[in-house]
Formats: C-alpha cells, structure tokens, sequence
C-alpha cells in the first residue's frame, strides 16, 4: 500500500479529546504527541487551551507533564500571535524549552525573552531598587542562551546580548573565552560607544574593559588609555605611561608618545592636565631607582632639570638634588622623555606641528577672495564683513594674512563691531600660534591703564582673538585675559575678554576665572552680559556644576534679551555630554515660560547627548520642532537634530527630509543646519540632495543656511569625487556676482566659499576623533558658531572644529622624518580643487595689471568661459591641458606659472594617463575619504607604531644609525617655497617667513579711516 | 504473533465477556487498560508508523473504541462518548483507505449526529454532515438522524417523538429519549414566550404528555417558576422580570452626528 505510507492525520480531534481521559498516562500520550503536531493543528487546538492550562496548573500532575503542557500552551500562544502569554508558559516549560532549536518559535521566543529580560534588567538598574525582582527562570533561560552562544563561539552575539543584559559578567567571560581576545575587546568598545545609551553603565562596561585588558600578556595601551580616559581616571592613563616611558625599550616610549597624541586628539583639556601633573617627576637617588615601580609617590622627588612645567616640585627639594645630579641614566632617559611627553600632553607638540603643516601646505586661493572683494558693494557692511569672516576662516591656522595686509584701504572701511570682528580675524588666522601670540596681536590689545588711543572695538577684537589663538590650551594666557578683563568697564572690551577668556580656559571650571566673569555679568550690561554668559559655560564645558542654576536665576532676572540668549547658551554647554544626568535641568528649561530659555533647551538636549543618537533625545527634539510656539525653538530644536546624530551621520538626511520640507522657512534653516553640522567633511551624497533644493529656496535666510550647511558638508571633497562640488562653487561665485540677489544669501554665499577652502584647504570639519571619541572643542564649536543667527563675531567658533588632514609621522625625537608612503587611489580624487583662475594666473605672470583692471563683471565671464573652454585657451597658450586627465600635467603647468611650493610635496614623475596610486611624503595631506587607501610601504625604513592612515604617527626607525632627513621642521630649503603662495605674482611675501621655520609675526598694521 | 498485540486482544475478550454480561464497571476498568496499552502502538494515530502488524493493530484499536463508544452510551455518560467518539473517529477518515470497512461505521456515526442534536449543536450536526459521502448519506442509520433533525427545524416535533419507535438500532433509544425532553424545553421556551397562562390541558397537548400528571411532574422539575392555579397554567410571572429595553435613540444619533463631523475636519 503506497497510500498507507503517506497517512496522515486530518484533526487534531482524538488527541485532544484524550486530554479529558481520566488516566494520566493517556494525558500524557495526548500531550506528547500534540506537541509534534502543534504546528500543523494550532488552530484546533487552541480552543482546548484552557484543558491544557489545567492541566500545566494540576498539582498532581507530574513534573515532566506539566513542562510539557506548559510548552505545548507556549506553542500554541506563539501562533495566535499572544507573544506575551507565550514567554510566560515557556518559562514554565523549564528545560523543554530547547534554546539552541531552530525553529521560528524558538528564535521569536528567545528574542522576547531576551528583551524582556533586558528591558527588566535596565528598569531594576534605573531605578537602582533591587526590589524590582526578574522572574530567576527568565534569567535562567538568558543565561542558557549566552551559554549557548560562548559554546558555539559566537562570541560577538554573546557580548551583544551581555551588554543589553547588563550582565558584565558573562560579558566578561565571553572575551576572555574568545579566540582573539584584542579582536573582541575592539569590537566591544565599539558597541559600547554605539549602542550603550545610558552613561553610567558604559563607564561599567568601559571598567570591566580596562580590567580584562590589563589581564592580558601583551596590553593594547592605546586603547586601555582611551577606556580610561573615557573614565576619566587620569591616574591610570599616568601609570601607564610612566611605565612605558620608564622602559629601557625605545620602541615603548614610541608607544607612549603615540598614545598621548592620540589622547590629545581628544581635546579633552582638563583630563590631559590632570595626567600631566600626575606624572612622577623622576628620582635621581640610585637606591630608588633600581626598583623601577612606576608610581612610587615617594617624597624624595628630585630636581628635574628638562621638565620646567613643574616649578612647584622643583622648588622643594632643589637643595637636596644638586650632590646626586648625574646618578642614573636610565632616570636621565626618563627625565628627556618626560619632557617630551609634557610637551605632547599640553597640546603644544601637536599644535605647533599642525601650524607648520597647514602653513608648509597652505594652498588657500586668493583670488577667490579678490572676487568677492571686488563684487561686494562698498557700502554693504553686512558682506564686507563676510568677507572679511570668509579670509579669516580660509586662512584659520596658516598664519597667512596676505590678504589683509595687501587690502589695509579696504579693511580699514569696517568700524565699530565691523572692526571688532575684523581684528578677532586675525586670531583665526593665527590659530594655535602659542608662543608668538600675544605678541602678534599686541598693536591692537588695551595698553595697560594708559587708555591708550585704540578703538575699543579692535581692542576687545584682539582679546576674543588671544582667546580663538589659544582655544582649549590657555594656560600661559589666561592671566593676561583675566587681567584685561578686569581693568576695564568698557562693555565691548569686556565683551572680547570674556569670549577670550571662555575659550582660553575652555572646560577648565577655574572657580576664579568664574567669579570675575560673573562680576561682568552682574553689571546688567547687554553686550557684556551676553558675552559672559557664554563664557561661563564655555568655562564650565560638561561639568555639570551646580553653577547652573545660578545663571538659571539670573536668566530670569535680567531684562536684556541678549543675556538670556547668552545665558542659555551657557547652561546648556554645562551639560555638554552629561547625557541623563542632564534631564532635570533640561526638563526646567524646556518647560519654561521663556522661549530663550527653551531655546536654551535645545541647546542642552543637543548638547548632554551629543552624537548619542539617543532616541529618547531625538523623539523630545521632534517634538519640540513641529509643536514649540516660538520661531526660534523650532529652529533650534531641528538644528539640535544634527548634534544628537552626529555619530550617524547617513541617518540625519532621513530624519530631517520631511522637515526640510516644512511650511516654515525656521524649520527649513534649522534641517539645512542640522545637515550641515552632523555630515560635516562627510560630503554624503544624501546629504548634498536634501541641501541642494534648499540653496534655491524662496525665503533668503534658509538659502543662507543652505549654503553654509553645504559648504560643510563638501569642505575638502573635490569635483572628481562628487561632480556636484563644482555645481556648488560655480552657484556660490553666481551668487556672489549677481546684484540683485539678497543680502542676506549673499552673505551665506560669502561664508560658504569661505568654509568650503577651509584653513588652506587642509582642514576638515569633525566632531569626532579617530577613536570615535567626541572632540569637545569642536561640538562646543559648532555649537556656539550656529548661533551667529543672533551675533556674526560668533562665526569664528566654527575654526574650533577645524581639524587639519594630514599624516605627520614623527620620529623618537618628534620631529618629521622624510617617510614615503602610498594612497591606493587615483590622485586626482583627493587632489586640492584646481585653482579658480588657472588663465587668469598665467595672465598675471605676463600681465600683473591685467587682473586689477578687469572688471568685475569680465572677470566672472572670464572664468566661466575659462572653465568650459579650458582646453581651447590652454591650447593656445603653447600647452595643451586637457582637463580631466592628469595630474602630472596640471603641476608641470603650474611648474611653469611659478608655482613651485609642490615640487617636493607631491608627485609629478609622468605625464602619461594618470596612475592609480600616489606617494605622499610625511607629512602629507590626507583626507578623510582617502584614509582607506593609505598604504604603508613594506621595505620602508620606517614603520609606525600604530597603523593610523592620518593624525600624528609615531615611526619606528629600523635603520637608526643611518642619518635622518627631516622633511618640515629643519628643512628651510623645502618651506622656502611657499613663499610663493599660490597666486605667486600678486603677493609680495614677506621673506622672512621663509627663511625661519616658524614664520614671524607680520608687521602691525593701522586702520585708517 | 507481536507480544503486545496478544496481550491486548487477550484483554480485549475479557472485556467483551464482561460487556456480554453488562458488568459495565469491569468494563470501564478493562477499557482504561486497554487504552493506556494502545498507546504503546507505534502505528495508531496520530503517528501511523508503518510497522508489520499496522492493520491488524489498526483493526483491534478500531474495535475496542467502537466498543468503547458503544459502552459510553449503554452507561449514558455523553461525555466520554464524545472522548471516544473522536479518537475513534481517525479510524474511519484517517486510515478508512486501509481498512476494510466496519459494520459499526455508520451506526456510530448516526449516533453521534443524535448526540449533536439532543445536545442541540446544530452548527456541528451540519459539519458533520457535510463531511459524509452521498452513499453514507443513504445509510438507514444515517438517514435517521438527518430526517430527525429536518423534523426537529421545521416544528413537526411530534414526529420527532413519533420516530422514537423506528429507531434502526437498540443505542438509540437513550438518545432517543434525551431528544424527546430537549423537544420538551423547547416548546415550553416557545410556550412562555407566547402565552401568559394555558389551561391544563391545553398545556399538555402542547407538551405531547399523555397524562395530567407527568405534566405537573414536569413542571415541577423543569420549570418551578411556572404556577398551576385553577386549572390554568400560569407562565408569565418570567416574562414580567425581563422589561424590553428602551433603545437610547436620540444619544447614538449625537454620536453618529459628532463622528461625521470629527470625519470631516480630519480630511
């Protein structure tokens, strides 16, 4: 019988009407055999459910039964779709319940357990009450599933469970057990960072890392100190360094070096000066030093003659060290390193090295700014300014200020807060000139009691300037601000001061620097006020302090729109990054009668959950934007968007797209910002769509935003990577030429083509450092610069999230070896934007006058004719440039043209179709697209510490008795080329910039009226 | 011969001597026996394994339920007919294609259409019937129950208790009797909801009583509720307890109005 094989039940009937026999064994065979055909009979069985149940209830029933009734109940409920009944008669199932079965029921079962059982674990630890029980036979049922995932070495299933569990410790045991244990432990600080939502259990998670890492044989240092930095335990970070440092092996000291820069990518200034003066000054006395215990704190510290930072610790003991000076050279070892490691860790090793690199590679293009300087109407203050806002922002942290110097007439047109904003310029452009800057803007800064003849506009320009110079590492110049600040009752003055001064001191919480900045506040004075107010949270950067609800009072007590405006701000950076903590305050805030104050609001949402991309944040930010009253919260609550999503950058164009969309143009500037601000340097192709419309749009401010927003978005990318690049620039020099277009987008144009050559083309926008850490001063930054809607001179925060692109490799002695290595990729994709004017340059070797007679107009068509027949007008002048194809060739031409700076920088072997690779020479631009391309050459004589595509890099010699060509800091030969600049015919270089290493304060200048 | 299968046949005859002898309590214990023992069978529903003594092992299971439905009826216990009824039943659907046909097949399906119907489950009557073939429905026994129930529908019910004596099989009888008395209730619902009071003797000819006395015997039992006074039967102290309620017109015509409007503004 061929048939009989196949017989099949059609009904569940007969089973479960032996469910109602009176004999347990025949229950028993019912159950059973049920529960193989649940899955075909659910729907009949279902009715019997209640039988079932009674059965699992039945006391008498045995053990075994009763599981399986339970499971059987389970199954059934898993198909009506009653998930929540059906967790729970599986829990009652006991080890029935067969985690590791693949079945649908099994995995939808086991998911909801899991996020039961999470969601428990979160509430119990929120609410810190060990009352809130978890049902043990859930947790039995997780735990047997993190088992299961261990045994089966999935590992990362494991830890992503453990951490949503909360269970650290079977986190714990699932990294040890793992197989590449360095591999998980990166995984899991990447988890933690992503998807940890809530602070205090990611510095749990962040501990235990630490802990395992520590137990390891080989000790990944560079990541233990970014955990312990996160942890802020500057104490261990002090630790291992010394430990490093104290090793005979220079190799460790590299490592060292290599992880302090990385910590100082992090611009977490108040930390990195607590690691600082935690560092153990070195012993001299050969008793002790034999035992090499790295945190001995024993009292007999000893005269360090290489590390002048610590004048207290010399003071103390000068007398006794004299006789044992020379006792060990391992401690002479230590002692030069440690100096080294200040340096590195005070910021001002990076920063100087950062100054010489975008200075040596400034390729800033001056006839952008000639052509905007030239259609700009005379009269028109508000684009004088711009423009005066866009040099400054080209130019951040090049020292180049040809361009002002060449145009004193032109300048000297920009009075009162004009000037202001003018003189803070310079402290852009000379950003992160530490040792020089006071001295550069000396001409400008209040003389001393003698209420010298200055404006006081420039004065307090040259105050806020001081401060943009020193942003983040003001230690050497915080007196002399504080000192300024107190000598004066000039509100403008006052008001430079307290910029400067919040800056200088960013997130230090100095209570002194406080107190005077609040006295300033006291005095009811708008502009100061204002000033102050953001000062004060500057000062106190994620702190959290109580301070809060102090200038929350007084928020409420002043009058002056503008102090609460600056107030707000304030209390909303002192949350920065604080995350739930930051709720009461936010609460307050948000509820508050005042619109300022809920725009504050937005700011401190923004700002406590910063590149979180919390949900909670962003579901409370929604709702703001589509229900506040007020204009200005609705704007800012969508601008807010961009600060929560930072982290996610591809996420933000989705979730702004319907706002962008919005009837109201608020909402509209703000989606256009948020873009801006959270795709950064990103230049995502989503992004650029969403922003594109919007430069066109009909209301003038959002077209503002927009390009402004773009521009921030493409800083850095060039045409070849995203044609629409060159779509932009071309509708930025539209805008900037047409007449009639509005103040108001002509200055967001203006802005745009400003930001978009950043820092000589060298610089990126980023909020994020290397390791995913947020980078404070750059969040802060950008925070302050989105509130130039209200205050222009605010613009110039923006250079505080200005971080240069480039590899500098460095060697034992920090300095910059000549190292080569490869950028997998064309060149031409990550080439800098040819200059605007390749004809017009060539005219001018000829003709130098022909360019400052042309018109305006002319000009413009000039170029635009120049970009769409480049090849016809090259042609003609004896040199074919096809536009597309070479590299090689653009530089020879520009070779020609007297563009020399690039000989040794960048390739120009062949002129043939173009190579696929590139080799850069340290220190080489490298930009954030292109980091997936850096190779490092095998057979170099060098090899990094670590295997960084960009930022500083240690280098470790391999042929170290061979010697060394340094190719930046000694080498005037090399850095005398840029002398030319890049339009080298209109600027007259000062000289002496080339021949010293560091380039000399430029000439002081007057304004004349 | 398989061991097993010995064992249960041997109990089986034991059983069948016993149900010969209407020892119906030895029955009972035997039948609990033999059913936990059939459980052991790999080839019974619902598993249907293809072991060699599957049909013969079939055939004995097949029969001892039908005994088992059989036994079920003779004690009157409805529900484990119904229990027995539906583990007999894959036997004849599920494995019908391999077994020869059993005798007691349609008799036993005819009893559990009677038993629908004395219980009143006519949505099932109906599924049941729906299921049968033509030629089952052709069945005398078949036939019996399906002509009861069209009686039963169309208000003849004096057909219904006249057909007590064509019964096609001597099981029937109890069930038989069960519907006389659901006929019963149901005229005596009708009853109350169409008259205040009857006369005796109207309500008996209305009840099908032959006599005055099982009547009054009935009310008694049934319908206390009821009260016999001069001759008169008075039913309609039940109707006064359950006033008809008042539909709230004018409130759902408010709501009505209000949803509308609210409609109209979200579009």
């Amino acid at each position: 019988m061929a048939a009989a094989a196949a017989t099949m039940v059609s009904s569940a009937g007969g089973l479960l009407a032996m469910l109602n026999e009176s004999h347990p064994q025949l229950k028993f065979h019912a159950l059973s055999n049920l529960i193989s055909f649940v899955d075909q009979f659910w729907p009949e069985i279902s009715t019997s459910v209640p039988i079932i149940e009674s059965l699992y209830e039945d006391e008498e029933f045995g053990q075994h039964q009763r599981q399986l009734a339970a499971l059987l109940v389970s199954k059934v409920f898993y198909y009506l779709g009653e998930l929540n009944d059906s967790l729970s008669y599986a829990l009652g199932a006991g080890p029935l319940f067969d985690v590791s079965e693949d079945s649908d029921y099994v995995h939808t079962l086991l998911a909801k357990a899991i996020d039961e059982y999470a969601s428990l674990r979160s509430k119990a630890a929120e609410s810190s009450d060990e009352a809130a029980k978890v049902d043990p036979r859930l947790e039995a049922i997780v735990e047997r599933m993190l088992d299961k995932c261990i045994m089966d070495e999935k590992y990362q299933q494991a830890m992503g469970i453990a951490i949503e569990c909360r269970r650290l410790d079977k986190l714990e045991e699932a990294i040890t057990r793992s197989d590449n244990v360095h591999g998980t432990l990166a995984y899991c600080i990447n988890v933690s960072h992503s998807y940890v939502y809530r602070r205090e259990f990611r510095r749990e998670v962040l501990q235990l890392l630490v802990k395992v890492y520590q137990q390891l044989p080989s000790p990944d240092y560079l990541s233990i100190c970014q955990c312990l930095m996160f942890l802020d335990e500057p104490e261990g970070v002090a630790n291992i360094l010394e430990k490093l440092l104290r090793s005979e092996n220079k190799e460790d000291a590299l490592l060292a070096f290599q992880v302090t820069f990385d910590l100082v990518e992090n611009e977490h200034q108040a930390f990195l000066l607590n690691v600082r003066d935690r560092l153990s000054a070195p012993k001299s006395l050969p008793s002790e030093s034999v035992q090499p215990v790295p945190n001995d704190p024993t009292p007999a510290q000893n005269e360090n003659p290489t590390a002048p930072e610590d004048i207290q610790m010399t003071d103390g003991s000068a007398a006794a060290s004299t006789n044992v000076h020379e006792a060990d050279p391992k401690e002479v070892m230590y002692a030069e390193r440690l100096t080294k490691i200040k340096g590195i860790l005070s910021g001002e090793t990076s920063i100087q090295l950062t100054l010489q690199f975008l200075y040596s590679h400034n390729k800033s293009d001056l006839l952008i700014l000639k052509t905007i300087k030239q259609s700009v109407e005379m009269r028109n203050s508000i684009c004088h300014s711009a423009t005066i806002y866009a040099n400054a922002i080209m130019h951040a942290g090049t020292t180049v200020d040809t361009f002002l110097r060449d145009n004193l007439d032109w300048l000297s047109r920009a009075t009162n807060w004009a000037k202001f904003s003018a003189t803070a310029g310079l402290g852009v452009i000379h950003r992160g000139h530490l040792q020089q800057g006071r001295s550069l803007m000396a001409p400008y800064l209040p003389q001393g009691g003698a209420g010298g003849g200055g404006s006081p506009y420039s004065e307090g320009g040259a105050l806020y300037a001081l401060g943009l110079i020193h942003a983040n590492h003001g230690e050497g110049i915080k007196q002399f601000l504080r000192d300024s600040l107190r000598s004066t009752n000039v509100e403008v003055i006052q008001h430079g001061a307290c910029l400067g001064l919040g800056l200088a001191a960013l997130g230090t919480a100095d209570e002194e620097i406080y107190d005077d900045i609040k006295s300033v506040l006291y005095t009811d004075s708008a502009v100061a006020g204002e000033a102050a107010g953001i000062s004060m949270g500057l000062l106190m950067v994620g702190t959290a302090s109580e301070k809060a609800s102090e200038m929350l009072a007084y928020a409420h007590e002043t009058q002056h729109e503008k102090i609460i405006r600056g107030l707000a701000l304030g209390i909303a950076l002192t949350v920065y990054g604080r995350e739930e903590e930051a709720d009461t305050l936010i609460e307050q805030m948000t509820r508050d009668q005042d619109p300022i104050l809920r725009y504050g609001g937005m700011y401190a949402l923004a700002l406590a959950y910063r590149g979180t991309a919390n949900n909670k944040a962003i579901r409370q930010l929604l709702h703001f934007a589509v229900s506040d009253v007020s204009d200005d919260v609705r704007r800012t609550a969508v601008l807010a968007l961009g600060f929560v999503l930072y982290s996610e950058p591809e996420q933000t164009p989705r979730i702004v797209s319907l706002l962008s969309e919005s009837y109201n143009p608020h909402v509209r500037y703000g989606a256009a910002l948020a873009v801006g601000i959270s795709c950064a340097g990103t230049g995502l192709s989503e992004a650029i769509s969403l922003l594109e419309p919007l430069t066109s749009d009909v209301v003038d401010f959002v077209r503002q935003g927009a390009l402004i927003a773009m521009a921030m978005v493409m800083v850095q990318i060039n045409g070849a990577s995203d044609s629409r690049v060159g779509t932009f620039r071309r509708q930025l020099e539209k805008i900037i030429l047409d007449k009639h277009e509005d103040t108001m987008s002509k200055m967001g144009a203006i802005l745009a083509s400003g930001i978009l050559d950043a820092g000589g083309r060298n610089v990126t926008i980023r909020l994020l450092s290397k390791t995913k850490h947020d980078k404070v001063t750059a969040v802060v930054g950008l925070a302050v610069f989105s509130q130039f809607w209200y205050w222009y001179p605010l613009i110039y925060f923006v250079s505080l999230s200005f971080s240069p692109t480039a590899f500098i490799g460095l060697n034992y002695d920090l300095k910059v070896p000549r190292f080569e290595f490869l950028s997998h990729a064309k060149p031409s994709l990550f080439e800098y934007p040819k200059p605007t004017t390749v004809p017009t340059t060539t005219s001018a070797v000829k003709l130098p006058t022909a360019v400052l007679s042309t018109s305006a107009k002319a000009k413009a068509r000039a170029k635009k004719e120049a970009e769409q027949k480049a090849s016809a007008e090259k042609s003609s002048g004896a040199e074919s440039l096809s536009t597309g194809p070479s590299t090689g060739k653009g530089k020879s031409s520009g070779e020609k043209d007297g563009e020399a700076m690039q000989v040794d920088n960048l390739p120009e072997k062949k002129a043939e179709p173009e190579p696929s690779f590139e080799v850069l020479i340290n220190p080489a631009r490298v930009v954030p697209a292109q980091e997936k391309f850096i190779k490092f050459l095998e057979d170099s004589r060098y090899v990094p510490v670590k295997l960084a595509p960009s930022g500083f890099v240690l280098l470790r010699d391999l042929r170290p008795d061979e010697p060394e060509v340094l190719s930046l800091t000694d080498a005037p030969a090399s850095t005398a080329s840029p002398a030319g600049g890049s339009a080298a015919g209109q600027q007259s270089s000062s000289s002496a910039m080339a021949v010293d290493d560091e380039p000399q304060p430029p000439q002081p200048f007057e304004y004349t009226s | 011969m398989d061991p097993q299968l010995t064992e249960v046949s041997q109990l089986f005859e034991r059983f069948k001597a016993a149900f010969i002898r209407n020892d119906y309590d030895s029955c009972a214990n035997l039948l609990s026996q033999l059913k936990v023992l059939l459980t052991k069978f790999r080839s019974l529903p619902p598993l249907f394994e293809n072991t060699p003594n599957a049909i013969n092992e079939l055939l004995l299971a097949r029969e001892i339920y039908e005994h088992a439905v059989v036994l079920s009826v003779k004690i009157e216990d409805q529900d484990a007919f119904e229990r027995d009824f539906f583990q007999l039943k894959p036997y004849y659907t599920d494995a019908g294609s391999r077994l020869p046909p059993s005798p007691q097949e349609y008799p036993i399906l005819g009893l559990n259409l009677l038993r629908l119907l004395v219980q009143n489950r006519i949505a099932e009557f109906h599924t049941e019937l729906e299921l049968l073939s033509a030629t089952a429905l052709e069945n005398p026994c078949i036939k019996h129950a399906v002509e009861l129930e069209q009686s039963f529908m169309e208000g003849a019910y004096n057909r219904v208790l006249s057909a007590r004596q064509t019964a096609p099989h001597e099981t029937y009888v109890y069930f038989m009797d069960l519907l006389a008395k659901t006929v019963r209730d149901e005229i005596a619902g009708c009853s109350e909801k169409a008259y205040d009071y009857l006369s005796i003797d109207d309500a008996r000819q209305m009840l099908l009583f032959s006599f005055d006395q099982e009547l009054l015997e009935y009310i008694k039992e049934e319908h206390p509720e009821w009260e016999v006074k001069n001759g008169f039967v008075f039913l309609q102290k039940a109707k006064e307890s359950a006033p008809c309620k008042e539909i709230p017109s004018l409130q759902l015509i408010n709501q009505t109005l209000s949803y509308a409007r609210e409609l109209e503004r979200i579009v």
